[in-house]
């Protein structure tokens, strides 16, 4: 099937090598769209041998599936415009700003016969994959007290630094720590109640950029989210601490990598424009995200991580929001979806 | 392409039926064993073929087989497989003599079949990245190295691990062979001098095998490096043992934890408190890859015979060095 991505930030970059990765099953990558802005959109596409193009309606009309790498304001409009146009569609995570916008974009893509794929990378993260399923064999008996980190710099995009604009990203709350709110659902199941502290730690001119949020679970399970963009640029930290009724799960981005070298005279490396964790692994996580869509597309078999799921972890993360403005727990209306 | 497996008197029998199953285009067509109570066991665990004898998978004619049977029951099973026309992925250390090793290539070569040494660490992206370093030059002049493969005594596994006559030696046999031949692999040379402290502290009286042993190895270009192969940690440990490296040169040090990434378990339910689960990628997988696509391409497979041999010939260099209590030469024509 042909494929267009539409944004040449670090998701488009993260996600054109994937596709190619997945050429032997038959996706092909033709074309990239991205805002004049994106000079590096030419060099993109030369490297994985996609045309550039002007207009999203020209990239849609060449395209099976649409890859959706854009800030997060303009998901609701691409989306149910690609539904119209009967594309497939994988979206960057968070669905969208608001769930009301979300709930819009499942309907017109059920309407319009297509399916939705928000990419919720965390979840093919390996360490994650394996807790999650080290949880589901039981292991650790009944998952009660649930401590979840991810702790990274403020993104620094050179041009249109979109993350930084609450109105374009939602914040941190919405960009980054989505994953582990729905993370912490994929371990605990829903999700009743939240409430949410921050504070502007690294600029004073920037958005709320470090929180603790805390979630009370419908089964009564209790956990403990730590998010922020608050650190040093170049440093991102992510944790998991499980703590079941049988046993404990523990893993820390603390602990060294396998192969770590210290040179003498070694060029400093300047931080990446958006911090993302890294592993030496046989596969990208972007990879295993990709092929899992791609392969539940072709052989119609239902995606693991659902657009409703998506949608309740922006619900979370709208709650955790709602709690900070009005300094008390929000109740959780699972009818609202 | 048809596959199977001769014995399952080696643990890593169990990770290979996986790893065939995973493989591209492979018929896993079943395991050989002549241990009836094993074969019907792991017959049922993995819902897989078993022949009870080795003659009657050879006769559905495999295009490869991995063997899996006890050390010194190797050249054994290589001669039958050979004889049959499969070509062979074999566990390590190859044999437990040099000679039953030259053996095992000659009938191999005489036939025709290709044979591959079972070293998995080779294809770990971390080894991987240290062999693109020094290929880029950049830890300069390399000076030593610092090995550590040590681990739990694996008789809890299988007991003939630790029994001379089957095993061929102990810790020594067992883990040397792996650093050696990742050694071998990043240096681009051979061992010249072995030495070897070596002796049994963990189990006296228990066991007739070595249990705790340390390596010092130097190579043709002058680096030395050492080696802990001792089967020093408890059984309650979180994992069955490590695999480490740290590399010197003029230009700094890389240290390598090829298990780094691993999940720590607490559990009521686990039988190691805690326990260490490997979310990392498995070397294994890319190893039995390897082993189909030199059958398939009809190609030497990236790790031969001699690389078995020139590991077996260091961990044996390593028994001498400990019976004279001197360091042992090692020639290469």
């Amino acid at each position: 099937m042909k494929i267009g991505i539409v944004g040449a930030g670090s998701m488009g970059h993260a996600h054109a090598p994937a596709w190619i990765e997945l050429k032997s099953q038959g996706a092909e990558l033709v074309g990239i769209l991205a805002n004049h802005m994106d000079s590096t959109v030419n060099t993109l596409a030369e490297q994985h041998g996609a045309q550039v193009y002007s207009t999203y309606e020209e990239l849609l009309a060449a395209v099976d599936i649409i890859d959706l790498c854009v800030p997060t304001d303009l998901h609701h409009a691409m989306v149910v415009q690609a539904a119209e146009a009967g594309k497939q569609i994988v979206c960057e995570k968070p669905i969208a700003l608001t769930v009301a916008e979300g709930r819009a974009m499942i309907k017109a893509c059920h309407a319009a016969g297509v399916r939705l794929f928000i990419a919720m990378v965390v979840r093919f993260v390996p360490q994650y994959a394996i807790a999650q399923q080290t949880v589901a064999a039981g292991q650790i008996g009944t998952p009660a007290v649930i401590r979840l980190t991810r702790a990274a710099y403020q993104p620094r995009k050179a041009t249109d630094n979109w993350f930084v604009d609450e109105q374009r990203s939602g914040g941190m709350i919405l960009d980054l720590m989505i994953h582990d709110f729905d993370y912490a659902r994929w371990i605990g199941g829903n999700v009743v109640r939240v409430f949410a502290k921050s504070v502007r730690a690294s600029r004073p001119d920037a958005p709320d950029d470090y929180a603790l949020v805390t979630l009370r679970f419908a089964n009564n399970a209790i956990a403990h989210i730590e998010g922020g963009w608050a650190y040093p640029a170049g440093i991102f930290r992510t944790s998991f601490d499980i703590a079941g009724t049988e046993g404990v799960l523990e893993w820390t981005s603390d602990t060294a990598e396998t192969v770590q070298s210290f040179l003498v005279n070694a060029p400093l490396q300047a931080a990446a424009e958006v911090g993302l964790p890294t592993a030496l692994s046989a596969e990208s996580p972007f990879t295993t995200e990709l092929r899992h869509f791609y392969e539940a597309l072709i052989h119609d078999k239902p995606f693991s991580v659902t657009a409703e799921d998506a949608l309740a972890a922006l619900q979370i993360a709208s709650a955790a929001r709602e709690s900070l403005q009005t300094g008390r727990s929000v109740t959780i209306d699972q009818e609202a979806l | 392409m048809r596959i199977g497996i001769m014995s399952f008197a080696h643990i890593h029998a169990e990770s290979y039926v996986q790893n065939l199953r995973q493989a591209p285009d492979v018929d896993l067509i079943g395991f050989s064993d002549t241990d009836a109570e094993r074969g019907q066991h792991f017959a049922e665990v993995f819902n897989l073929r078993w022949f009870p004898t080795h003659q009657a998978l050879l006769a559905e004619r495999p295009e490869g087989v991995v063997i899996c049977s006890e050390n010194s029951r190797r050249r054994e099973l290589v001669e039958m497989a050979a004889a049959a026309g499969s070509h062979i992925l074999c566990e390590k250390p190859i044999e437990v003599t040099l000679r039953d090793a030259q053996a095992m290539r000659d009938i191999c070569a005489a036939n025709h079949v290709r044979f591959m040494t079972a070293f998995p660490t080779r294809f770990a992206p971390s080894l991987l990245s240290v062999k693109a370093m020094l290929a880029r030059n950049e830890l300069g002049r390399l000076y030593a190295a610092n090995g550590i493969n040590h681990s739990e005594i694996p008789r809890e596994h299988r007991a003939w691990f630790a029994q001379k006559a089957l095993a061929g030696g102990g810790a020594v046999m067992d883990h040397t062979v792996h650093l050696v031949d990742i050694l071998r692999w990043l240096l681009g040379c051979e061992v010249s001098e072995v030495y070897a402290e070596v002796d049994n502290l963990f189990y006296p009286g228990e066991v007739d095998v070595d249990t705790a042993g340390i390596v010092l190895l130097t190579f043709e270009n002058g680096v030395f490096a050492s080696i802990d192969c001792s089967w020093s940690r408890p059984t309650s440990y979180p994992r069955w043992g490590h695999f480490k490296m740290d590399l010197l040169g003029e230009n700094g040090f890389v240290t390598v934890d090829a298990l780094a990434q691993h999940l720590t378990l607490y559990s009521k339910r686990a039988t190691r408190h805690p326990q260490w689960i490997n979310w990392g990628p498995d070397s294994n997988q890319g190893m039995i890859n390897e082993f189909v696509a030199s059958i398939r391409e009809q190609r030497e497979p990236l790790i031969t015979w001699r690389d078995g041999y020139e590991a077996l010939r260091v961990a044996l260099a390593c028994y001498d060095s400990a019976h004279s209590g001197q360091p042992v030469r090692l020639e290469h024509g």
